[in-house]
This record gives C-alpha cells, sequence and structure tokens, in this order.
C-alpha cells in the first residue's frame, strides 16, 4: 500500500485537482456558458500562494496550514472580483463569442505575467514551501474539498438557482420573459466557477513547488474544456469523471512512450465523434437509480 | 516617432499583418460555412512549412523518428511552395472526411466540432513532433533566389530604411493571394456557390448546390492557405518546431473576430490592423507585444461583437 502511494500518490493528487478545474469549468456551463476562462484564475491563485509564501511570508521548516488555508481563501476572492469585473461586460456575449473573449483573457493575463517582476517573469516563482510531507496529505485536504465542490454542484442542480441556469442553458430569451435575470445568473455560475479555479490555484502552487506562466494557457484551457465535454456535460460528474479520467490518460498510455500524445489526441476526436453527450449522462444515471431524471430533457446534444 | 522608423514599422507592419490575413482566411472561410471554428488549422499552417521545407531538398535534423530524412531531390522553391501549399489543402480534405463529415453526419452541436478541431491539431502536433521531432529547421537564407537583396533601402543613403527583401515578397505575395480569393469568391460560379452554402446550407442543397462537395472545398482552400501563410512565415523567420503555428493560430482568431467572424474583407482588415497594431508597439512595451492582438480581441467583442466590418446578427424567437 504503501509502495502504491509513493508512486501514484502524486498522480492522485492531480487527478482530483484536474478534476476540481473541470468543476470550475462546468459551473458557467450549467448556465449554458462556455467559458474558458478557468486556467487564468488557476493560475492567479498560484500567484497569490506562491507570492505570499515565498515572498510575504518567510517560514523555516513545514509551512503553516492555516496560512495555506488563507492563500485558498484570498486566491477564491480575489479570482471572484476579477470574474466579477471581467463577467459583467464579457457574458453579454453568446457562444463561441464568450470562448473567444475568454481566451484573449487567459493570453493577456499569461503575457502580463510573463512580464511582471512579482510573478518572476519567464522564470516563474520556485522553491514554494511545502505545507505537506507527502502527496497522501495533499490528498487529505483536496479530496474533502473535492467532496465538498461536487456536493455543492449536485445541491446546486436542484436548487432553484440552479434550475434557472438551467432555464438560461435551454433558452436565454424564454428565460429572460419568464422574469429569469439571465445576466445576474450568468456572472454567478462565472464567479462560482472563477473562485473554484482560483483555491485550486493556489492549493496547486504549493503542490507542484513551482508556478510559471505555463500553468494558464490557451493548452490548459483547452484540457480543462476536454474534462467536461468528454465526462459529459449536462452532470457535474461529468467534469470528475472527465478530469480524472484524462489526467490518468497520458499515465496509463506511458507505455505508448512518444505515441502516447497522438493517442491522447486521437481520443479527444473519437470520443467528440461517438461519445457526443460524453461518457456519464442524466438519463445514464438515472438507470442506476442513483438520481432522479434531470427536469429538462436535453433537446440537442451535448 | 521619427519619419524612418514610422515607414520601417508601418512596412513590417503590413508585411506581417498581410500573412495573419491569408491565414485567418482559412479559418474565416470554414467558419461562414460551417459556423465552427478549426482550431487545427493552426497545425496544417505548420504542416505547410514542413512539406515546403521538405521539397525544396531541405534535410531533417530534428531528433524523430524520421531523423536526416531527405528528399533524393528538390524542387525550385516557387513549385515547391505551390505543392506543399497543395499538400496542405490535402490535409484539410482529410481532416474533413475523416472527422467533420461523420460529426456533421451526426448533427451534433458546433461545440463539439470545435474539441474535435482541438483534438485534431493536438493529434497533428504531436505526429510533427515524433515524426520530425521538436528542433528548428530553418529555409536558406536566399531561398528566394540570389536577385532578392536582404535588405532594400526605402530611405535616403543618409537616413537609411532598411526592410527586409522578405517582407516584401510576402506583402506582394499575400496581397496577390487575396486578390485572387476575392475574385473567386465574388466572380466566378464555384464563389456564388459558396456563398450561397455560406448563407443557408440546406436552401442551397434543395436548389441544387451538392453542399458537401463545397464543403470539401472549402476545407481544401483553407487548408491551402493555411499551408502557404505558414511556408511564408517560415521563410522570414524559421520552423520552430511543431508547434510553430500554435502563436498564430490564436492570432488568427483574433483577426477573424476583429474583422467580424465569418467575413472575407474582414479577415483582411483584421490582419493588417493587427499587423500594424503589432508593429507599432514601442520598443520599451516590446515584451508585451504578444498580448496586443489580444487585447484588440477583448475590446472589440464588448464594443463591438460582430466585428469592424460584420453585420448585426439579430437574434429571433
Amino acid at each position: 500500500m504503501d509502495t502504491f502511494f509513493s508512486t501514484y500518490g502524486f498522480l492522485m493528487v492531480q487527478m482530483m485537482l484536474q478534476a476540481l478545474l473541470g468543476l470550475s469549468l462546468y459551473f458557467p456551463m450549467m448556465a449554458g456558458q462556455l467559458s474558458l476562462a478557468s486556467p487564468g484564475f488557476y493560475a492567479l491563485g498560484g500567484y497569490i500562494a506562491a507570492v505570499i509564501s515565498t515572498k510575504v511570508v518567510v517560514t523555516q521548516g513545514m509551512y503553516p496550514f492555516h496560512l495555506l488555508l488563507l492563500e485558498i481563501l484570498l486566491g477564491a476572492m480575489a479570482s471572484g472580483v476579477l470574474a466579477l469585473l471581467v463577467g459583467i461586460p464579457a457574458l453579454r456575449l453568446k457562444g463561441i463569442y464568450l470562448a473567444l473573449a475568454t481566451i484573449a483573457f487567459v493570453e493577456i493575463l499569461r503575457v502580463v505575467s510573463l512580464n511582471l517582476d512579482i510573478t518572476g517573469g519567464a522564470v516563474g516563482i520556485f522553491g514554494i514551501p511545502q505545507p505537506f510531507a507527502n502527496p497522501l496529505s495533499y490528498a487529505l485536504l483536496v479530496l474533502p474539498l473535492l467532496i465538498l465542490v461536487a456536493w455543492f454542484a449536485a445541491r446546486l442542480e436542484r436548487s432553484r438557482v440552479g434550475r434557472a441556469f438551467t432555464a438560461i442553458r435551454e433558452d436565454e430569451l424564454a428565460a429572460d420573459a419568464m422574469g429569469i435575470n439571465p445576466t445576474y445568473y450568468k456572472v454567478l455560475a462565472f464567479v462560482i466557477g472563477a473562485m473554484v479555479a482560483g483555491g485550486i490555484g493556489a492549493i496547486s502552487a504549493h503542490f507542484l513547488n513551482t508556478w510559471n506562466a505555463r500553468q494558464g494557457t490557451f493548452d490548459a484551457a483547452i484540457n480543462v474544456l476536454a474534462y467536461v465535454l468528454i465526462g459529459g456535460s449536462r452532470t457535474f460528474w461529468g467534469a470528475i469523471v472527465g478530469g480524472f479520467a484524462l489526467t490518468a490518460l497520458p499515465e496509463i498510455l506511458r507505455p505508448l512512450g512518444d505515441l502516447r500524445l497522438i493517442v491522447n489526441g486521437l481520443l479527444l476526436v473519437i470520443g467528440a465523434i461517438y461519445l457526443p453527450q460524453g461518457l456519464i449522462r442524466p438519463a445514464w444515471l438515472a438507470a442506476l437509480g442513483k438520481r432522479k431524471v434531470a427536469l429538462v430533457q436535453p433537446k440537442g446534444e451535448l | 516617432m521619427e519619419l524612418g522608423t514610422f515607414i520601417q514599422s508601418l512596412l513590417n507592419g503590413l508585411s506581417i499583418g498581410s500573412v495573419y490575413a491569408i491565414f485567418a482566411l482559412g479559418y474565416t472561410l470554414i467558419f461562414s460555412i460551417l459556423g465552427i471554428i478549426n482550431f487545427a488549422h493552426g497545425a496544417v499552417f505548420t504542416l505547410g512549412a514542413y512539406f515546403t521545407y521538405f521539397l525544396i531538398g531541405g534535410v531533417n535534423n530534428g531528433t524523430g523518428v524520421l531523423t536526416n530524412l531527405g528528399l533524393p531531390f528538390g524542387l525550385p522553391f516557387v513549385l515547391a511552395t505551390l505543392l506543399g501549399s497543395l499538400l496542405a489543402g490535402g490535409v484539410g480534405v482529410i481532416l474533413d472526411r475523416m472527422a467533420f463529415r461523420p460529426l456533421r453526419a451526426r448533427g451534433a452541436d458546433p461545440l463539439l466540432a470545435l474539441v474535435l478541431s482541438l483534438g485534431l491539431a493536438l493529434l497533428l502536433v504531436n505526429l510533427a513532433q515524433y515524426l520530425i521531432g521538436a528542433e528548428i529547421l530553418s529555409f536558406p537564407s536566399n531561398v528566394y533566389g540570389d536577385w532578392l537583396p536582404p535588405a532594400i533601402n526605402f530611405g535616403s543613403t543618409e537616413n537609411p530604411i532598411p526592410v527586409r527583401g522578405v517582407q516584401i515578397i510576402i506583402f506582394t505575395v499575400s496581397m496577390f493571394v487575396v486578390v485572387i480569393l476575392t475574385l473567386l469568391i465574388n466572380r466566378t460560379k464555384i464563389g456564388k456557390a459558396l456563398r450561397a452554402v455560406a448563407e443557408n446550407a440546406t436552401t442551397a442543397n434543395l436548389l441544387g448546390i451538392s453542399t458537401e462537395r463545397f464543403i470539401l472545398f472549402t476545407f481544401f482552400l483553407s487548408g491551402f492557405l493555411g499551408g502557404l501563410a505558414g511556408t511564408l512565415v517560415a521563410t522570414s523567420f524559421s520552423i520552430s518546431g511543431p508547434y510553430f503555428g500554435v502563436t498564430y493560430g490564436l492570432k488568427g482568431l483574433a483577426v477573424i473576430v476583429l474583422g467580424g467572424l465569418g467575413d472575407i474583407p474582414g479577415a483582411v482588415v483584421g490582419g493588417l490592423v493587427i499587423g500594424l497594431a503589432e508593429a507599432f508597439v514601442p520598443g520599451d512595451f516590446s515584451a508585451y507585444k504578444e498580448a496586443v492582438a489580444f487585447a484588440l480581441l477583448f475590446v472589440i467583442l464588448l464594443v463591438r461583437p460582430q466585428g469592424l466590418l460584420g453585420r448585426k446578427v439579430i437574434q429571433k424567437v
């Protein structure tokens, strides 16, 4: 068991962190908004943690746990505020336009972080202190967090706010006519997603020990989008399963050596063509008897 | 700003902007017909440059599986560029047949086509890395022939305004392609059919236009333009590895949104605007040059989402 964790512990924590990132993208998607901004907020949260723990507070030995919690909170809050500022104008855009605006947002943040002194420029920030001795202890923080966010998503899906999200996703004009304020709910979904991404960034910075501009790139945004779409975008389970599966996939394919990234791309292609609704579908979950059938049946695919 | 520097920036901006334009035209053609953004376009750009490089007889000094590969012959550059771009167009055709068409046949959401194209980009880029390697491949500096001087002086002897000869060639070729393409779209029967398919595919089909054939043609044209743009940029700088096209792929997005998604003159205007904006970034802020296109993209989306030349879409219930 010990060897299992020492071999795969890092991967397992990474899978949970990526599943959480997937969830951060799932929240806007609940309201029908395709936002690729998650890696931008993730990078922001990570930089906040990295700067605090290496430049503001100087500690010896293990990094204090309460400071880590503070960083997570700060990362989430800062991301939430930024999301509010960006979201109010940006969420007037629909579909592909919003996706493009969020790509632009991520790229701008990336170039800025490449050029600022405080973020360490192109080199990034090194030697971020460790609050835990091994990946297993990280898992004891990240797993409850994953369960908490997933539980929140599950509650949200069935709440009044969640139903407003669904209504906007299915038909924004109709939702508006029914007295739902689309802008309010879209910005809310965007801010929730950003806060999750920012908080996860703060943990990841410690976990990865180093933080640089490569954390928040277009490629990262695409990976996270793939988690949700390959996993299934109609239930929060999709983001989790997709995050787990696609993070583990390169490791599973490791015996293929240099071919594994090619196979990874091929699987995305095949997934898009043959699993248009993703791996996990609400109807499928309902058949398992775990959940009630979703109130609104999906009208199209995806 | 000094007049000399101004003219120099202007010419450099126009040159790079014109490449952005023909690259972005490949994006915008597919968007106008299918309403999807083909992220694999950046990968096709890279492949086009690789094709031309090998066709002129270049040897692979990368460490991929095909290391030290070289064709036993070398074509003249102009012919190699043409053939390389045609091959890139062929890649576009394969992508449509193998991936986009099966997805279309299932009537899937356009968002899924986005994911599909990203998967294809990942596939192509890593395939290139596997076969060729991640090393930089450079075209010979006199690839256009010895008649082309490395730099042309646009100023006087006292106040020289040197502009690289390659830049002039790139601008001329790109503008030529833009004119040909505009004529093709606006003055020929093929162009008329393409516009009909773009306006409404179902109606066009009912009126006897073979929609699938024109979609395939669009993918070919898009691949051709992408491949040509890749070759032109590679002769100006070099092929910086399989990820060569990724930055251009993202900038191309900014270009088409700036001009208006799916709008052909818009893509040209957008390309030139972004090329010029980048060229005029002051030296002190040159590190932020990479963000210019995205800042413009973000601003234009907020101020005028339909783009500079685009039509406003009125949502009908």
